[in-house]
This record gives C-alpha cells, structure tokens and sequence, in this order.
C-alpha cells in the first residue's frame, strides 16, 4: 500500500513538473503570438511600401522622372471628376469638367470650381482619394489645391487647378490591365482648431 | 485603425499647392482650354497646348513657381522644328 501510494506520488510530482513546463510554454507562445499581431501592423507597414501593395507610396519618385517619361499613347485612360464637401462647410465646390481622356507618361490639367456663397470668409482645406486604390501609387499630383489651408472671401469663386500625370509604370503592371477608369475624388472641410484631418504625415495612430 | 484592410494613403502632391488665383488672373486660359476640351471630347492630349499656356500664364503672375517647361512634361511642345505636330492617339 505505500509502496503504491509513494509510486503515485513522485508519479504525481513528474506529472506536476511537466503540467507546469507544458504552461509554461503555452504561456509563452500565448504572449508571444500577441507581441506578434501588434509588431504585425509597422511590419506590413514596411513590406507594404517596399512592394507598393495596396495603393501605398512606392519611394519617392523623383521630379527628373516627368521630364524623362514617354507618354503610352496606346493606353488611353478615363479619370473621372468626384467632388465632396463635408456638412459643416458651406462652399459650393464642383469639377468644371465629368472626365478627361488621358495617357500614361503625359501630364494633365484638370479645374474644379468653388464658390463661398456666404457673407463671411471660410477657410477651407481638402484630401483627396483615387479609386481603384492599387491605381492610386501611379497617380501623381505635381501640383493642386490640397492640403493647404485656401481662403475664400465672401461671395467669392475661384479655378482650382490640378495638374498630375499617370506614370508609365501603370501600363506595365498586369494588375492594372483592366483599369481603364481612375476616378479622383476631392473632399473640403471646413480648416478648424484641433480639427484632425488624413492628411500625409499627420500621424493619428 | 484598421489592421490590414486597405485604405489609400494620400499624398502630398509634388509642388505642393497651387495659391488662389483670387483675381481671376488667368481666367481667360483657362477657358480657351475648357473650350479646347469640350471641342475635343475631354482627350488631354489635344489640349496640351492650352494647359502650357495656362501654367505659363501662372507663372507670369506669381501664382506658380517658375520652372522650365520640360520639367512640367512639356517637353515636347518646345522642340525646335515647327513643322512637328503632336501625334494623336
């Protein structure tokens, strides 16, 4: 009878020793997995711009790059014209024209129009987005009317020019073989105090 | 934040912002070039002409950063021989 229950017992210890080791590990491989989802967002972050997967910037291009391009005459793509105001701002905001034609490696001019049809000035600031967003990292405004603070006086209405090119690359990548319409949508705020906008650089994480 | 669903990131353009052309400075480019567009079914490359023109017109007032031609793309239509026409698409 002792003999059995002393057997149990160091039979218990072992079995005791290991449960802890397995917790252990389990412990471990528990924390480790969740230290992996959260170093999981800046690593796609990077492999993301290295690769320019999902509409992110692929390192800079430089500006030799617009006076070197050859237009791909071949390839002739539809951007389309979105414009947006948010609620709070009261400018009448449109684009002067619904699309234009145009081709890789050639740089366009396209104009939107806003109106302050208030008694007071308003200062408003915008982003942009281009749908389809894989289109997006070809899509290169040289210059525009974004992200800068613009003041429009009371009953006042302005040309907003943008002036972008599509680049060459695009008529290479096959994942853009079927894109044939890039639209590009602008949208106003209202310019507030600790009002936080997405803008590039603005970290809000 | 989302993780992992993609969004678009915008980004600053490469000149940065346009100033206002609040006193309508170039108004008279810009609509020879709407006017060009819509006689050309909305094809830009019909209308480069009138584009370098009304960045030119920019330039003139201070509503642009001066820069040469070809490094806005315009290289193209200031090659020397006049008889080269653009080639249409």
């Amino acid at each position: 009878m002792r003999r059995h229950s002393r057997k149990s017992r160091s039979q218990e210890e072992e079995w005791r020793t290991r449960n802890k080791t397995v917790l252990t590990y389990i412990a471990a491989a528990g924390v480790g997995m969740i230290g992996l989802s959260y170093a999981a967002v800046p690593l796609y972050r990077l492999y993301c711009q290295a690769t320019g997967l999902g509409g992110t910037a692929v390192a800079g291009h430089d500006t030799d790059q617009v006076e070197m391009m050859k237009p791909v005459k071949e390839r002739v793509i539809k951007v389309t014209f979105n414009a947006d105001t948010h609620a709070s701002i009261q400018w009448n905001f449109r684009p002067q024209q619904t699309e234009i034609y145009v081709v890789p490696g050639e740089t366009a001019l396209a104009f939107y129009r806003a109106k302050n049809p208030t008694d007071k000035p308003i200062i408003g600031i915008s982003t942009y987005n281009v749908v389809p967003f894989d289109a997006g990292q070809y899509f290169n405004k040289i210059q525009c009317f974004c992200f800068e603070e613009q003041r429009l006086n009371p009953h006042e209405e302005v040309d907003m020019p943008v002036f972008f090119y599509i680049d060459p690359e695009f008529d290479d990548d096959p994942r853009m073989a079927r894109v044939d319409t890039i639209t590009l949508s602008y949208t106003f705020f209202e310019a507030k105090e600790g009002q936080q906008l997405p803008l590039p650089g603005y970290s809000y994480n | 934040m989302n993780f992992g669903s993609k969004s678009f990131k915008p980004r600053p353009p490469d000149k940065g912002s346009f100033p206002l052309d609040h006193f309508g400075e170039c108004k008279t480019f810009k609509e020879t070039f709407m006017r060009c567009l819509r006689e050309n079914s909305f094809d830009n490359s019909k209308c480069r002409l009138q584009s370098k023109d009304y960045l030119e017109c920019r330039m003139d007032h201070q509503l642009m950063a001066r820069e040469p031609l070809q490094k806005l793309g315009f290289k193209d239509l200031m090659d020397p021989p006049p008889s080269q026409e653009e080639s249409t698409p």
